[in-house]
């Protein structure tokens, strides 16, 4: 790592004002710290944001459930109201990385995190994402890439919590320019889709403050599939809510990760599953429609069978036995 | 043969009073809660570093007074700046467990924590969990079971497993998996882990690891 | 003729590590944990370049930066860097943070090659970029027949072909290689991670241009070597180079992203093996043409030993008609090193899936074929017992006729390896001291396989006392000189040598004090007759106490997911045979630790190299990937007990047949077969038919 600063902010205000034009704002720090000891990123200052007020709370009302950014992983896995009132979100944290790593984690970290397509993250290859010339992975190693891109950067979205986020329609509120910006998951990630050197779309400066998930689905459900058993990041992940009612969805919506640089949807495919019995063929046929565009590439078209069966069996979760 | 420790790591507490200004001396002796306060947050939002800072580390119960850059990581603060080396470099990538150790209860990677901001925290190391040279219930386990080869990786697991079974005293083998997915390691202890984390907790294995001698 | 006792206490008896407490109380000190007085710390600085002239390298800038005390170059320039990775530099500074920062400012003027190769198939071609100037890639495969092979296939009643293949593995032990160095006037002490002090100890002298007896090395804890850590590498001399300018100690351990360039690797295989048999399943013909890649090191030794791709073939089986042509193609990555049992892991898997394809083209139960051409009767008694504990004929089942999504399967395979004999120049010495305490001193190591309680053992046993009472120390160029700890045959050196050194003890003692029978009770009142001085003993390894080959035959059971492709290995059984056992618990651990490393080897490692940039891709943990505690599966260990062999090893057959029974395991559950390892979800699918076509 470069030598850097440090500070504890203990205010929004000066954290802005530390973190200035060429600071990071340190949470977790898992992804910070990896970025700056491989030199993909450069900090003059690292401003610690843990002791920010307001922002490790996990809050419910009536309306929406409020995570605050600074509420870690662990935190997330353990707290049971979090899981009855969102299992998708519980099986989603309890899959993301090591205890190691979930105990420090932030909410607001693990969607901010950057890309970790191979490339990206090693010192000597400068690709599109680095302001260099080329996408390696387009006609190189891309396996674990995207099936859908919006630009020549093909290094996928693999934030987990984004992917059940989504498929919740919860809102990220970010603090930007001294106030407060409501972004969808799918805004987040706008800017990745459209830009090769983005990851997300949070401007220098932005600062994450909490996620906001409507309450009412009652329903959801979270799979992925990876090489190993643990600590394995995803291949494909899947995330799927709804509400059951007599036996039939209602306000369905599912999310795919690790296959585009955002989460991906096709509102085809929710439009369509709206008002069924979800059944084997209703679960194939909503399958069908959201990898329809997919292109996949010379090494990673496993990921089209692979994101089927995982949009299948997170449906057939959400129902249960409804 | 000569161990020592390789740099000056005390700092004098004149230097760091003096660090903060004719301002802090006076607020101290005057001991207002108000100007206390105010003094917390001008030094909390100080920015410190790059070069190398104070930091005083409460590890195994005992103060460890380095001067260190911000940048180095606990890990580094224990291996290098003490003689601390219980916990291990196996990867410097949050990607192989070697250096667990517990900050308050909660196992993390010490190669990801940055020393500065593990301060006013009680961290614990692989030596601080024998007390008079006793091993714990987990050491003694990982003993008899030998879930230890090479031994590289074992201060690692031994850290997850005790903070394990402080969370969780009668773990289920999926309990002991999840806690443990973040340690690697490359001799094959992991059967062996598994069992002696539930013979600690008092639970023989389901399924401990088989062997049978047959006569040729 | 020595010969080991019929009834034993402790030999063959589960005995804990003498060395347990200290590793689990953080007390162990590794090479990566010395801290000597003043010491420095090194860092080294790599070649992006896979292919490169350097011609110059500056360090003014980073002699300037505060805390550098000494730089290195590794040779004059001009040089040829010849892999993404090779070393180039060093440096050394009083703290990890300076030598970052210095390492970053040094300056290089290389000329990078426009055109080089990273693969395999690339390096085969004639015209592919010369790793070596003037040597082609791939040299002319040496051929070797037996019979007249195409007239067997002619007569043949049943042949198959396939194209197995296995990726380059990298050794990653957890601890990294390197070590701390201290060059003064009284010349160079090494604390190392090394396998073999007396090699590192050697290449130390041999480059420093210093007298052996100038040069100790001294490896108390290590951290793995798995055979990545002989000689004093390329690392070792430059610490020892930065320690002289310095005047101070220097620790250079590499990093995890230096492990998975510079410092060995097991060759790739691409194996298009032919097999034909009688209809009564007798094999008759063989052929095989087989490449892989040793790095730059294919073709020539490389330092370490294990230069070279070829495998042994056909392995295992005797088959009268053969054509087998290896070649080994130079690529501009890292060279290869002995990797745990180098060869056999891949040649156990091509062959023991071609005899399991062989099977289901002869509808013959995959056991009973084995059972039919394996000349090893301790194989075949082996296969028997293995066969039954695991359940081999109740879950045997045609391939992918497991109903359901997820597939259960079985497969099995086997191993041979020349383990033991034991190195016939291994000394050793025991101070015992008129209080009744015993230290035995071997210039051996330990590498995590239990070494220290072997010696332990083995001496209490002889002496008539307890292993706690044994003082063991190893690892010290100081000592009696001891084998370096490869080839599984450690155990079969020190073994005989304990005893040897034992059997002269008791009888100087028996000697000194005047008692019949000096041990047990006897000791104390024995040793208080030595008076003030204590007595040492020196011994040496003897014959008629080791032998060596070991075999070995491994069963797998696997559940594959038909729609993720997800393998979950359920059920190993391991049946080994390795000899007199002297520690049963530290010999289970080896073989668990084998089987966990065919595991990975089976589903989860590969290197990775980019075609267009010459880099590893996956430089760590993330993407080079070990199997997990979640990974792991039940592991039933059988050892069939054969004292009367005297002690062997098992390090390394441990190893050999696990990918080989968990592939054919898969193939089973599947009815079809992944032929490539690692066998990830991805091929699994593909074989499956599942994967789309790409267009282009």
């Amino acid at each position: 790592m470069n030598a850097f600063q440090y500070a504890t902010a203990s205010s929004s205000e000066s954290a802005h004002e530390l973190v200035a034009s060429n600071g990071a704002y340190l949470a977790g720090g898992n992804d910070l710290l990896s970025l700056l000891k491989d030199y993909l990123v450069s900090a003059s200052i690292l401003v610690n944001i843990k002791s920010l007020p307001g922002l490790n709370k996990i809050m419910h009302g009536e309306k929406a459930w409020t995570i605050g950014a600074l509420v870690t992983v662990a935190e997330i896995e353990r707290d049971a109201d979090v899981g009855r009132a969102f299992p998708g979100l519980h099986e989603a944290a309890a899959e993301i990385g090591s205890q190691q790593i979930r105990n420090v984690a932030t909410v607001g970290g693990n969607l901010a995190q950057h890309s970790r397509c191979w490339y990206f993250r090693h010192r000597d290859t400068v690709c599109l994402k680095k302001h260099g010339d080329l996408c390696y992975a387009r006609h190189g190693e891309n396996r674990y890439h995207s099936l859908f891109t919006g630009n020549d950067c093909i290094s996928p979205v693999v934030s987990s919590l984004a992917t059940v986020f989504a498929a919740l329609d919860a809102t990220a509120i970010v603090l930007r320019d001294a106030k407060e910006t409501r972004l969808t998951m799918s805004e987040l990630y706008q800017k990745a889709w459209e830009d090769p050197t983005a990851h997300n779309s949070l401007y220098p400066g932005d600062l994450i403050l909490r996620v906001e998930i409507p309450a009412g689905r009652r329903r959801s459900a979270y799979l992925q599939a990876s090489d190993k058993h643990a600590f394995d990041w995803a291949l494909v992940s899947c995330a799927a809510a709804a509400d059951v009612v007599d036996g039939k969805l209602k306000w369905p919506r599912v999310a795919l990760g690790s296959i585009s640089p955002k989460p991906h949807e096709v509102a085809a495919a929710n439009e369509f599953l709206e008002g069924k019995t979800l059944d084997e063929a209703t679960a194939a046929a909503a399958a069908d429609l959201i990898l329809k565009e997919a292109k996949p590439l010379e090494y990673n078209a496993y990921k089209v069978p692979l994101a089927h069966a995982l949009i299948r069996r997170t449906l057939l979760k959400v129902k249960g036995d409804a | 043969m000569n161990i020592g420790l390789p740099t000056p790591s005390a700092h004098s507490r004149r230097s760091f009073l003096k660090g903060l200004g004719t301002a802090a001396v006076t607020a101290a002796a005057a001991q207002t809660e108000a100007v206390a306060a105010e003094l917390e947050k001008a030094n909390t939002e100080k920015a410190i570093g790059p070069g190398a800072v104070p930091v005083t580390l409460k590890v195994n119960g005992e103060k460890l007074k380095l001067l260190i850059e911000p940048r180095v990581t606990l890990l580094d603060a224990l291996r290098n700046y003490s003689s601390l080396t219980g916990a291990k470099e196996g990867c410097d990538r949050a990607s192989c467990g070697a250096c667990t150790v517990l900050l308050g209860d909660l196992p993390i990677y010490a190669c990801q924590k940055l020393a500065v901001e593990a301060q006013g925290q009680e961290i614990t190391t692989v030596e601080g969990l024998a007390k008079d040279g006793k091993l714990t219930k987990v050491q003694q386990a990982f003993l008899e079971k030998d879930a230890l080869m090479c031994g590289y990786c074992t201060p690692g697991f031994v850290m997850s497993v005790t903070a394990l079974l402080k969370q969780k005293p009668h773990p289920t083998a999926a309990e002991v998996k999840h806690a443990c997915a973040g340690n690697l390691c490359r001799c094959g202890t992991q059967p062996r882990v598994l069992e002696a984390a539930l013979s600690a907790a008092g639970i023989a294995a389901l399924r401990p690891t088989h062997t049978e001698v047959v006569n040729a | 003729m020595p010969e080991w006792p019929a009834q034993t206490k402790y030999i063959g008896q589960p005995t804990t590590r003498v060395d347990a407490a200290p590793k689990v109380t953080g007390r162990a000190r590794y090479s990566s944990d010395i801290q000597a007085n003043g010491w420095l710390y090194g860092m080294i600085l790599r070649s992006k370049w896979p292919a490169a002239k350097i011609l110059s390298v500056s360090f003014d800038k980073a002699r300037g930066l505060p805390g550098v005390k000494a730089v290195a170059v590794v040779r004059e320039t001009p040089f040829t860097v010849r892999y993404y990775g090779e070393e180039i530099a060093a440096v050394a500074a009083t703290t990890k943070q300076a030598c970052l920062d210095a390492l970053r400012s040094i300056e290089i003027k290389a000329e990078p090659r426009e055109r080089f190769v990273v693969r395999e198939d690339e390096g085969r071609k004639a015209d592919s970029p010369q790793v070596w100037e003037g040597v082609a890639n791939a040299p002319a495969p040496r051929a070797r027949n037996t019979g007249d092979v195409d007239a067997a296939f002619a007569e043949c009643a049943a042949v198959i072909e396939g194209f197995y293949t296995t990726p380059v593995q990298i050794h990653h032990p957890m601890e990294t290689h390197g070590s701390t160095v201290s060059w003064t006037e009284e010349g160079v002490t090494s604390w190392a991670s090394t396998q073999g002090i007396s090699s590192v100890g050697d290449g130390l002298a041999g480059s420093l241009k210093l007298d052996q007896s100038k040069v100790r090395v001294i490896t108390d804890y290590m951290g793995g070597g798995f055979g990545a850590k002989f000689g004093a590498g390329v690392e070792g001399v430059l610490a020892a180079r930065l320690s002289r300018e310095a005047k101070a100690p220097v620790r250079l351990m590499l990093t995890r992203f230096d492990e998975a360039l510079a410092v060995g690797n097991r060759p790739s295989s691409f194996q298009r093996i032919k097999l034909g048999a009688a209809a009564d399943g007798t094999l008759r013909a063989f052929e095989m043409d087989n490449y892989g890649t040793a790095g730059i090191g294919a073709g020539a030794a490389s330092e370490g030993g294990g230069g070279g791709a070829d495998i042994p073939a056909p392995y295992l089986y005797k088959v009268p008609n053969s054509r087998v042509k290896q070649k080994a193609v130079a690529i501009n990555a890292g060279s290869a090193r002995a990797f745990r049992a180098p060869g056999n892991p891949p040649a156990s898997y091509g062959m023991e899936s071609a005899m399991d394809d062989l099977a289901v083209k002869l509808g013959m139960d995959p056991v009973e074929l084995r059972l039919k051409n394996d000349p090893s009767p301790i194989r075949q008694r082996e296969y028997a017992l293995g066969a039954e504990r695991f359940g081999w004929k109740q879950k045997y089942r045609k391939p992918g006729s497991s109903p359901g999504v997820v597939k259960t399967g079985v497969g099995c395979a086997g191993a041979a390896w020349p383990a033991g004999g034991g190195s016939h120049q291994t000394q050793g010495e025991a101070q015992i001291n008129p209080d009744g305490s015993i230290e035995f001193r071997l210039g051996v190591q330990d590498i995590g396989t239990g070494t220290k309680t072997v010696i332990a053992v083995v001496a209490a046993e002889l002496l008539g006392l307890r292993p706690e009472q044994i003082t063991v120390k190893v690892g010290d160029t100081h000592f009696p000189p001891g084998p370096g700890s490869g080839g599984s045959t450690t155990c079969a050196s020190i073994s005989p040598t304990v005893y040897d050194v034992c059997t002269k003890a008791l009888q100087q003692m028996q000697t000194q004090s005047g008692l019949a029978d000096v041990r047990g009770e006897n000791w104390y009142p024995a040793c208080k007759k030595l008076g003030v001085n204590p007595l040492v003993v020196h011994g040496q390894w003897q014959p008629g106490l080791s032998s060596d080959h070991a075999c070995g035959v491994q069963f797998a059971e696997v559940a594959v997911d038909t729609e993720t492709g997800l393998v979950t290995v359920t059920k190993v059984v391991a049946v080994h045979d390795c000899g007199l056992i002297i520690d049963k618990l530290t010999l289970e651990s080896q073989i668990n630790g084998g089987v966990i490393m065919g595991m990975g080897y089976a589903l989860y490692e590969e290197r990775v190299m980019d075609d267009l940039s010459g880099v590893v891709l996956n430089p760590n943990f993330e993407t080079y990937k070990l199997p997990g505690i979640a990974d792991v599966p039940e592991i039933d260990v059988v050892l069939l007990n054969m004292p009367e062999r005297g002690v062997i090893g098992i390090g390394e057959p441990a190893t050999v047949p696990t990918a080989a029974a968990i592939a054919n395991a898969v193939a089973n559950a599947l009815g079809v077969r992944v032929s490539s390892l690692p066998i990830t979800p991805a091929k699994v699918l593909a074989a499956l038919g599942k994967v789309p076509a790409v267009a282009t």
